[in-house]
């Protein structure tokens, strides 16, 4: 009995709203980073689920190069927030207020 | 053939008992003598000094930057190797290209300072 | 497979690659002429664009048509222009000016793919290739507080909107089961009728891109961003990432979401209304004129999504010529601005007090620049904005078009209150305001622009209408 096509897709569905609700409500600037992830990785099983249940690849081939893309947009994100860091000794996005957010 | 569920189950209990027997076999064959020295975060004989909460000098982020953007490339080789035979020639040639331009990066890393130990 | 096709491409990715190397072998205090360097590599690629054919490589993944040509030279364009008005601000203010001017370039080598890809995966890894270099940039600064603030406020906002865009993707792949854009106009077609589930794709869809324009009401990193980014990034970003954006737009909506109109046109008149409503009215109140120019190309946006939603071949057409038109006028009035800041320091508005006794060139320039954002005839931005009114008015769409006209009216308020300034106070200072040559560069290239397009339209608009007919409305 193969899992129904629902259940990848509501759990995708769940994984991508815990993203959001993290980066609209997590203060701290790597959390929100994180939830940026969650929501990516609900896309990705998104894909994947579809992907296999339509038979057609191109789906997966999506889901690699969204990780390598990832990757390279955390590393970007990590070095801006040692960067922010370094500047003001904190990651709070509620304390980037020099100019009205 | 076995269900989905049953695959996801097992997986489950495999992973679970893995680690379950593993640290029984464990308490089952060591010896436990505890004393206080014993006890401390590092066993071999350093007395811990400070708290672990200091900052770190900033190039171990460089250290882990490089990694996490070289480490997920390699997903791209996997695919690539398994279907090596098939591709062909032309295949060969999109690869090498693409871990020329990686080598580029490295060098790049490499010349900036990034790689030096401190 | 014609690998030709994207010499291009492979051209400027090279050149970017140049710099860098370059830029190790050359002594601190030379390293200005990297501009220039990048100058000649952006003009060569020009050249190559327009003389490399015309067809497909790797299956749909990139077609070189008049589509993709168009966007290409307006994306080269503001390059081109970002970096002559970079060059003395990155002498005076910007450590390692190698990885700036070659990361401009690689973020133009993105936008020239994205709009040269009929497919979504290549789309969005081009569209993330071009948002990523920006995050950086916009954070170049590395010990202003500003500067980093708005390179960590835009990277969590354009990495947010992307996963939404990403998300409404993959739904849209799960109704079709094609990433091809083609393959998914036919899939609609043969649909009875749209599900939910393609609603709530086009809604993440819609959502994600509107981000990438900076379309209310998804536009609150646009001020923080421009007014922290270096001044030259901002220009570049107020043009290259916003056409980058459109031209993903136009090449999904047209290219394959056709059949489904009735689903999406709604959506954007809406967004097009609050856009252009919110922008024009906030931008009255700014004080600081990055943050002023801010808010007026959120309201140039609210233009450019009316004839998003008139889906003709006169909307493409108005679409990408008010873009081509808006990237002269607006870089022209971001390189005042930066000839200004690199003299005095400051973007306050009322430090321009008596600017046309210390510069009349600069001045002047700033004038017309204004003038054409407004639309007024002769200058180009009238051209511009009547193409999208008219293929709004074709499609019916009056009262759109009242909003449109009633909040250029506004803008006039916003933009003669700085002329005001300029002209009728008197200075503070009496120092003339010197340009360099790289300014003066940029400004005359962009007066030509604005005045040969306002005067001249005709030879642009039959180029650019032969890049809108790549779609069947």
């Amino acid at each position: 009995m193969p899992v129904p096509l629902g259940y990848y897709l509501g759990l995708a569905a769940i994984i991508f709203t815990v993203g959001v609700i993290g980066v609209l409500v997590r203060r701290n600037a790597i959390i929100i980073l994180m939830s940026i992830e969650l929501m990516l990785n609900g896309a990705n099983l998104t894909l994947v689920a579809f992907s296999v249940h339509l038979q057609e690849l191109s789906g997966q081939v999506f889901v690699f190069l969204v990780m390598t893309v990832a990757a390279a947009e955390a590393a970007v994100g990590l070095a801006i927030i040692v960067m922010i860091f370094r500047n003001r000794e904190s990651v709070n996005v509620d304390n980037l207020n020099i100019m009205k957010w | 053939m076995p269900s989905d569920y049953a695959y996801v189950g097992l997986f489950l209990i495999f992973g679970v008992a893995f680690v379950l027997i593993t640290f029984f076999f464990a308490r089952l064959l060591r010896p436990s003598r505890p004393n206080p020295i014993k006890n401390r975060s590092y066993e071999c004989g350093e007395t811990a000094v400070g708290s672990a909460w200091v900052q770190y000098n900033v190039s171990y982020y460089i250290y882990a930057l490089i990694f996490v953007i070289f480490d997920v490339e390699l997903v791209f080789l996997f695919p690539w190797a398994a279907a090596y035979r098939s591709l062909g020639l032309f295949a060969f040639v999109e690869m090498f290209i693409f871990i020329m331009i990686l080598v580029f990066g490295l060098a790049y890393a490499w010349r900036k300072g990034a790689l030096k130990w401190v | 497979m014609n690998l030709t096709l994207i010499i291009p491409e492979i051209f400027l990715f090279l050149w970017a690659l140049l710099i860098l190397f370059v830029d190790f072998f050359t002594a601190e205090e030379k390293k200005h002429r990297l501009g220039p360097l990048s100058l000649v590599g952006i003009v060569i690629t020009v050249v190559l664009v327009v003389f490399s054919g015309q067809g497909q490589a790797f299956g749909e993944m990139f077609s070189a048509d008049y589509y993709s040509l168009s966007f290409a030279i307006i994306f080269l364009g503001s390059a081109f222009l970002a970096i002559c008005t970079s060059i003395d601000f990155a002498r005076e203010r910007i450590k390692h000016q190698g990885e700036y001017y070659a990361l401009i370039l690689l973020s133009t080598v993105g936008m020239m793919f994205l709009a040269a890809s009929r497919e979504l995966l290549s789309m969005y890894v081009s569209l993330e290739l071009t948002t990523i270099s920006l995050f950086v940039l916009s954070a170049y600064l590395k010990t202003d507080l500003k500067s980093s603030e708005a390179g960590l406020k835009y990277m969590i906002l354009g990495a947010a909107s992307s996963a939404i865009l990403l998300y409404g993707i993959s739904l849209l792949y799960g109704i079709t089961g094609t990433t091809v854009l083609k393959g998914i106009q036919a899939e609609l077609v043969g649909s009875a009728f749209p599900g939910p589930l393609l609603v709530i794709s086009l809604v993440f869809i819609i959502a994600g891109f509107s981000f990438k324009l900076a379309a209310v009401p998804f536009h609150m990193w646009a001020p923080d961003v421009y007014e922290g980014a270096p001044t030259p990034i901002t220009a570049y970003l107020s043009v290259a990432s916003k056409g980058a954006g459109l031209a993903a737009m136009v090449r999904v909506f047209f290219g394959s979401l056709l059949p489904v109109t009735s689903e999406w046109i709604p959506l954007f008149m809406a967004l097009a209304t609050m856009t252009m409503v919110l922008g024009n009215i906030v931008a009255i109140r700014q004080s600081n004129i990055k943050r002023m120019l801010a808010y007026s190309s959120i309201a140039q946006v609210g233009y450019i999504l009316v004839a998003l939603s008139a889906a003709s071949e006169l909307a493409t057409t108005s679409m990408i010529l008010y873009l081509l038109v808006y990237m002269f006028a607006n870089i022209g009035a971001f390189a005042v601005v930066i000839a200004f800041y690199n003299h005095s320091g400051t973007d306050e508005i009322c430090e321009y007090a008596g600017l046309s006794r210390r510069s009349p060139f600069l001045a002047i320039s700033l004038v017309i620049f204004f003038l054409s954002l407004v639309g007024i005839p002769p200058l180009a931005g009238f051209v511009g904005k009547y193409l999208l009114f008219l293929a709004a008015i074709q499609k019916g769409y009056y009262w759109l078009v009242g909003v449109a006209v009633l909040t250029s009216v506004i803008s006039l308020f916003y933009y003669m209150n700085v002329v005001r300034q300029m002209y009728f106070r008197k200075p503070t200072k009496n120092d003339p305001v010197k340009v360099s040559w790289s300014l003066r560069l940029a400004l005359v290239l962009s007066l030509i622009g604005v005045i040969a397009v306002g005067v001249y339209p005709d030879p642009f608009v039959s180029l650019i209408s032969k890049a809108a007919s790549v779609f069947v409305y």
